[in-house]
């Protein structure tokens, strides 16, 4: 079996609302740019992995409908993942696998999340039905993000971490996405108006919680050979780790809801694999829909230290130019937050990165990178590490 | 235990089956249930035919304290559709006497605080019995 996989090729849209393309139209969009970005020839390509598209995209057996579409020839896989929040994450590493495998030596993971046609309060009548048990918790109103909202309070209650410590991720990753040329938000943010946004769920208000947002995206990954041939630029991906703590939101036997087992275990999996420590991460991308979130996995994945991650954020340990960059792209905060494939922007981020195309957010000298994906209130959680090539 | 009645119906009423049956009209008769494995002896919360701890299919039921204290809330804002006419709203996770957690709702009047004491209630709406919890500091104040 192969050892490591390179990616090769990203392309992205620009997150945000989208009202005269289809779904497959904005996909389309995205691999043209990756499948350009690779330089490999049609026939090259082996495999297509696609995050399941949300239950508003019309069109059903999406995979097989794409791969029509595009005329592809297939003798690895054509196949669409589901995972939830880690959809997008799954299909890469589903790419990763089928490479590894040997199945093929070029495969692209994309997707496309559409989610802006759908006023929120209407979404939420499903989402309400994901996010814990349909009998016994949906009956309470419990929203997604209202299990993060109750990470914060006992965030603060046990560290002391205060409101203005949280909030300064919201305005830190805004900053970081006024440099990014596809974030659906890049007007700066003042602390005040962090503070001052009207309540959603508390103590979170309108811009500490994650925006509506459509976009798609496509990653080109290939055997290490066919990356050295094509003579570009591209990253390794180095490490990779899972974790899923057996528990759906909450564990019915009482233990920390704040610590992200799952992160602490499938990030130090990712570690091993890759043959490095936290200390060796130059910078992350975190699935984090809420600032809380942000701070909580900081500390799991063992970037900032316990009990610290918000004093960190309000001390610009987090921000560019600081000790531990996080969310360079703007975060699902500020960059957008198409669930699906959320964890392959941040793919894209990393890659530009590494490949130090990465314009005013790049991080200097950067030799290793980590994405996180997620589901539920951190009961799973899907690893990457990423190294520059070579 | 107080219990509260409500003049209308559920805004998302949980679904009935023959497995949960049992938990549902115990707690229409104001009694707060769950399953217990006969061969390991481990509790689960929500009652489930089958016990997470040993896959055992061996179960009986057991009745809960309903006392506990409150591990987290959220006042949540913007909610589902459905659930419209009840916002803002207080969600919240509670740690039982009895060695279980359990997502549930904060009743209104109280300003909820971390760690404090909290008890059941039991609402009635006109299709179905919720478990709710109240401080026990707003139950004091009642009396
Ligand atoms: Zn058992």
């Amino acid at each position: 079996m192969r050892e490591r996989v390179a990616v090769i090729g990203i392309g992205a849209t620009p997150v945000g609302r989208y009202k005269d393309l289809l779904d497959h139209e904005l996909l389309l969009e995205a691999f043209a740019q990756a499948f350009k970005d690779a330089g490999v020839r049609k026939e090259d390509i082996g495999g297509l992995v696609f995050s399941h598209p949300r239950t508003y995209t019309k069109q059903r057996y999406f995979a097989t409908f794409m791969a029509g579409y595009l005329r592809m020839q297939s003798s690895a896989t054509v196949l669409e993942v589901v995972g939830d929040g880690m959809t997008g994450g799954f299909a890469f590493d589903k790419a990763v696998d089928e490479i590894l495998l040997g199945k093929c030596n070029v495969c692209v993971a994309l997707g496309v999340s559409m989610e802006t046609q759908v006023p929120s309060a209407e979404h939420m009548n499903l989402t309400m039905r994901a996010v814990g048990d349909v009998d016994f918790q949906a009956p309470f109103g419990f929203t997604p993000i209202s299990w993060y909202a109750m990470d914060a309070v006992r965030y603060m209650h046990e560290h002391g971490a205060t409101r203005e410590q949280l909030a300064s991720v919201a305005v830190k990753n805004r900053r970081h996405a006024s440099l990014n040329p596809i974030a659906q938000y890049k007007d700066e943010l003042t602390l005040e108006e962090v503070l001052n946004a009207r309540p959603i769920v508390e103590p979170l208000g309108l811009l500490e919680v994650p925006p509506r947002s459509d976009g798609a995206v496509a990653v080109v990954l290939s055997d290490l050979e066919t990356a050295e041939k094509l003579d570009r630029p591209y990253a390794v991906v180095r490490g990779r780790g899972f974790f899923h703590e057996g528990a759906h939101q909450i564990s019915d036997k009482p233990n920390s809801m704040i610590r992200l087992e799952a992160a602490r275990e499938a990030s130090r999996l990712a570690y091993e694999d890759a043959g490095i420590s936290a200390k060796d991460i130059d910078l992350a991308e975190l699935y984090a829909p809420c600032t809380i979130v942000e701070v909580l996995a900081s500390e799991a994945l063992g970037l900032c230290p316990e009990g610290q991650g918000a004093l960190w954020a309000k001390q610009g340990e987090t921000a560019l130019g600081g000790s531990i960059p996080l969310s360079t792209s703007g975060g699902l905060l500020s960059r957008g937050h198409p669930p699906l494939v959320t964890p392959l922007y941040n793919v894209v981020e990393v890659v530009q990165q590494l490949r130090g195309e990465a314009g005013e957010r790049q991080v200097g000298g950067a030799e290793f990178a980590l994405t996180s994906a997620e589901l539920g209130n951190y009961n799973a959680a899907l690893v990457h590490v990423f190294g520059k090539a070579g | 235990m107080r219990s509260v009645r409500v003049d209308r119906p559920a805004p998302y009423p949980p679904r009935i089956s023959a497995a949960t049956r049992p938990f549902w009209d115990a707690l229409g008769d104001e009694r707060l249930t769950t399953t217990r494995c006969l061969d390991c002896g481990d509790t689960t919360f929500p009652p489930k035919p089958i016990c997470p701890n040993c896959f055992s299919t061996q179960l009986s039921w057991q009745s809960l304290s309903g006392r506990g204290t409150l591990y987290s809330y959220s006042r949540v804002w913007a909610g589902p559709e459905v659930f419209g006419e009840e916002l803002p709203y207080t969600v919240c996770v509670v740690d039982l006497d009895d060695g279980l957690r359990l997502g549930s709702r904060l009743l209104d009047g109280v300003e909820p605080e971390m760690g404090k004491r909290v008890t059941l209630v039991f609402v009635h709406y006109t299709d179905a019995t919720l478990f709710f919890f109240e401080s026990e500091a707003a139950m004091k104040n009642e009396s």
